[in-house]
């Protein structure tokens, strides 16, 4: 897998490079968005025959779906819940910094 | 779009169940290898090509990359959790949590892994991205404006910008599509860094 991970790094820098540096002509650009939605659809649908041939996949459809449910629903809180700590930690180190009052425009853009 | 992507994935399904022969499955892997070197150059043209949140990343300031990485790690954190609460291992639900909301690309990653995890990731970013949309008027009105960016993931740069933009304000609309061009780019880094610590 660390091949792969490189490998996966380095197409999307070349690709990130050549898109920042608009290094590729307008035309080819616009029919860019033609040959990704192609290859993105085509790799949808091997990705499809992969999991209908698997029959252990199909039989626990419902089961897949609940764990997908749970993973989903622990990441989103956490999300949340790490930015508001973080952003209470950063309010309490600041007004322990700062006289209280003088920092209030300040702590509105945080 | 999405159409075409439910489209695609219900027809390959049926097609891999009825219809082509288990020797051909074998091959898929290396088809989706190809393909998806193919995909993620295109990612990477499309990232290269936001100038304006790099320019906005400029003049906002370097802070603001604190947002997308604490939700990355809040997501992944989050995954873990669950993963041992389903009792499956915590790379795999790490790696379906680090999709951020981009189903196609998350399972996509994954179906050279294995076709569970691939339709986990698929399952479980579909439902990032609607949760979201269900509950980011609600966080923004009770939690915080930034804190609506965290259920958004990757998608706060395109699908899911428009309800942040429309439940806060424009500072933090710009902030969520910054953060949402971040996670994006996370996106193809993490997952198969993830699954790799298998």
């Amino acid at each position: 897998m660390g091949f792969r991970l490189i490998l996966y790094l380095l197409v999307l820098f070349v690709g990130a490079f050549l898109g920042y540096k608009e290094l590729l002509s307008r035309n080819i650009c616009q029919r860019v968005s033609k040959i990704q939605m192609v290859s993105l659809l085509f790799l949808l649908f091997v990705m499809g025959v992969k999991i209908g041939a698997d029959d252990r996949v199909i039989g626990s459809f419902m089961e897949i779906g609940t764990k997908a449910l749970i993973i989903t629903v622990s990441s989103i809180l956490f999300s949340i819940l790490f930015v508001k700590g973080f952003r209470i930690t950063a309010r309490k180190i600041k007004s322990m910094k700062k006289p209280q009052g003088l920092n209030n425009k300040k702590e509105s853009l945080q | 779009m999405t159409v075409y992507i439910v489209v695609a994935v219900v027809i390959g399904m049926i097609a891999g169940h009825f219809l082509i022969p288990d020797t051909w499955i074998s091959s898929s892997d290396f088809i989706i290898d190809i393909g998806l070197c193919i995909l993620l150059f295109f990612v990477g043209l499309d990232i290269g090509k936001q100038k304006t949140a790099f320019q906005e990343l400029k003049e906002l300031g370097a802070g603001i990359i604190f947002l997308p990485v604490l939700i990355a790690m809040g997501s992944i954190f989050g995954g873990v959790v669950a993963g041992l609460i389903i009792g499956i291992p915590i790379n795999e639900s790490g790696a379906v949590s680090a999709g951020f909301g981009w189903w196609t690309l998350s399972a996509v990653i994954l179906a050279g892994h294995s076709s569970e995890l691939s339709a986990m990731a698929f399952m479980s970013n579909v439902l990032r991205e609607l949760i979201a949309i269900i509950t980011i008027p609600f966080i923004s009105k009770y939690v915080g404006d930034l804190e609506s960016i965290a259920p958004s993931g990757a998608t706060a740069m395109d699908t899911t910008l428009p309800i942040i933009s429309n439940c806060t304000n424009s500072r933090t609309a710009v902030v969520a599509f910054i953060s949402g061009v971040i996670l994006s780019t996370f996106v193809p880094i993490l997952v198969p860094f993830l699954i790799g610590l298998g």
